[in-house]
């Protein structure tokens, strides 16, 4: 080498730092990519503010609650999920992820650090519905906060593995409108969000109380006010006896969606 | 490696070492049980033919596959198993890899930096691939010789011992590719060990201290360029006029193609040389156009690619 190594005994940069490093960059471009802001900072903002524009919730429940329900799903599903897998989708058919292989970071790393800006944004977007609702005075302390931070962390979790998943199928950004559509539109009409469960024909509540938004919503619900995927108080139960099937099906969801990502993902374009 | 305790035989002095390495797509066998070593300090250029199985190879040194069969280790290591330990040793550069376009270059640099055990100054990357002046420049806007440059300089930045190159200049105006060039020897001469693969047999030349020529994905040459080129005979054509007298042919010529233009094949260029002349001086026969070519490298790699050499090496002609 024709220059000298500037430390005599050098470590490598701890886990978090090569991290940060490259999650810098990837925040960058997030920052930089006019399409991508607008879909994260304003959209899922809009649907928010027109929950209670479309009379969704009231009745038991306080308009509080039912936002702050909205903003978490709304985020997790249109932001969290739908922007990662354009950004994944986009950074294979670029050769990024490919590029990110041959340094030091771990797959793991590559993946990790690709989602973080948009883990931080989806956050970010929670505290200022959460500001805006307190602002409004709408604010009512959860039932069983433990059940709120479980449903946003492991909705998190879920969605980010769901998008890993999902480029398996999708060939280009652009037909991302097209491939996340089962998850942003068909499982996150029928998770119970919009309107109970218990409205729906007998079967295709059963089905849809399976599908993979459905346990965060039902978590929600038990956590900000405690009623149940019918849409009632849950009375003299516990809410954790309630919360044990959404609980459950929630890991199931991530364990299947992990399988599902390990299984579809690709580093490179198909040839 | 120089140490005056006696030295374990093998192992530590070996930057690359492949054995029998296979790989397979489905039923096509794309690298059939090819083997070299490449120590400290020495270039080893894999050359061959788009499809000879030269990035297929190299996907498996770089930690980026799995063998199908046989064994790669980089200082010992697993490229695959190993890989945290074998990536803060090494570096490589993909024949086609992206960058983020909406990243300026010194951006790109910094952050690939943050990642590295041992970064070099991103300054200083700059400089060498001469893109000091294009720091603030968007990786958009780049040339595409610029933006093959910046590659290099992020597969290097992290110091390596090993650095894998699959064609470098390709694409790359005759100044990048001298730049490159310049690049790779300093590394070399600091005791780098690099593994590259080429279109560009000047490239080899210029570069090589080994070469191997791969063809369906074996090797079917290897050696120094010299080596390499000795196992092709010296070329000697002439034309002679319709009225000469008879031409003796001398001892271990091969008749390529006789009268009115001559071509003869030899691996005694020098005697048999001097015999033509000799005789052609004692008739007063004028050879035109007369021309003697010694063995080249590219005549090897033709040879190959056109399926003369190599498969049939310890075929006695």
């Amino acid at each position: 080498m024709t220059t000298a190594t500037s430390t005599a005994n050098p470590t490598a940069p701890s886990r978090i730092a090569r991290l940060r490093a490259a999650a810098t960059a990837e925040a960058r471009l997030l920052l930089r990519n006019r399409t991508a802001v607008f879909n994260s900072v304003l959209m899922p903002l809009l649907l928010v503010a027109a929950v209670p524009a479309l009379g969704i919730g009231g009745g038991e429940v306080g308009v509080g609650p039912t936002m702050l329900t909205a903003a978490v799903v709304i985020s997790l599903v249109y932001l969290t999920y739908y922007n990662l897998v354009t950004t994944y989708v986009a950074r294979r058919e670029d050769l990024v992820l490919q590029r990110m292989r041959t340094g030091e970071l771990s797959d793991g790393e590559v993946l990790t650090a690709t989602a973080v800006p948009t883990l931080l944004v989806t956050v970010g977007q929670l505290l200022l519905v959460t500001a805006g609702v307190v602002a409004l005075g709408e604010w009512t302390a959860p039932v069983q906060p433990l059940l709120v931070v479980g449903a946003v962390l492991g909705g998190l979790v879920l969605m980010v593995l769901l998008a890993i998943a999902s480029t398996g199928f999708t060939r280009t950004a652009e037909s991302a409108q097209i491939t996340t559509l089962p998850i942003v539109l068909v499982s996150s009409a029928l998770s119970g969000l919009f309107f109970p469960l218990s409205v729906l024909p007998e079967g295709l509540a059963n089905i849809a109380r399976f599908l993979p938004v459905t346990p965060v919503v039902d978590l929600l619900h038990l956590g900000f006010s405690g009623t149940t995927w019918e849409g009632d108080p849950v009375g003299d139960v516990s809410v954790w006896t309630w919360a044990a099937f959404p609980a459950g099906l929630l890991v199931a969801w991530i364990v299947v969606a992990a399988l599902l990502a390990r299984r579809g993902f690709r580093w490179a374009p198909r040839r | 490696m120089q140490t005056l305790t006696a030295a374990p035989p093998t192992g530590t002095a070996l930057a690359v070492e492949v054995t029998d390495l296979r790989r397979s797509y489905g039923d096509f066998e794309a690298v059939r049980g090819i083997s070299f070593e490449v120590r400290p300090g020495e270039v080893f250029a894999l050359l061959g033919v788009n499809g000879a199985g030269k990035t297929s190879a190299l996907e498996v040194l770089e930690g980026l596959a799995a063998p199908g069969g046989g064994t790669v280790r980089v200082f010992g290591a697993d490229p695959v198993r190993d890989r945290a330990a074998v990536r803060a040793r090494m570096g490589m550069l993909l024949q086609s890899s992206g960058l983020p376009g909406d990243l300026t270059v010194a951006e790109t640099v910094r952050s690939w930096a943050g990642t590295l055990t041992t970064p070099r100054d991103p300054g200083q990357a700059l400089a060498q691939v001469g893109l000091t002046g294009r720091a603030d420049v968007r990786v958009r806007s780049l040339s595409g010789g610029e933006r093959r440059r910046l590659d290099l300089a992020l597969a290097v930045l992290g110091q390596p011992e090993v650095v894998v190159l699959d064609e470098p200049t390709t694409g790359l105006d005759p100044e990048s590719r001298r730049q490159v060039w310049r690049l790779v020897q300093d590394m070399v001469d600091g005791g780098t060990a690099v593994v590259l693969t080429t279109h560009h047999l000047e490239e080899a030349e210029e570069l090589a201290d080994r070469i191997a020529i791969l063809k369906a994905g074996r090797i079917v040459l290897s050696g120094t360029q010299e080596e390499i080129a000795e196992t092709q005979p010296a070329v000697v054509r002439f034309t002679l006029d319709d009225d000469a007298p008879a031409l003796p042919v001398p001892d271990g010529v091969q008749v390529v193609a006789a009268g009115p233009r001559h071509e003869w094949h030899t691996r005694a260029l020098q005697p048999v040389l001097a015999e033509v002349l000799a005789w052609a001086a004692e008739h007063g026969v004028v050879l035109r156009h007369l021309q003697a070519t010694a063995a080249s490298l590219e005549q090897a790699f033709l040879a190959v690619a056109e399926g003369r050499a190599g498969d049939h090496d310890e075929v006695p002609a």
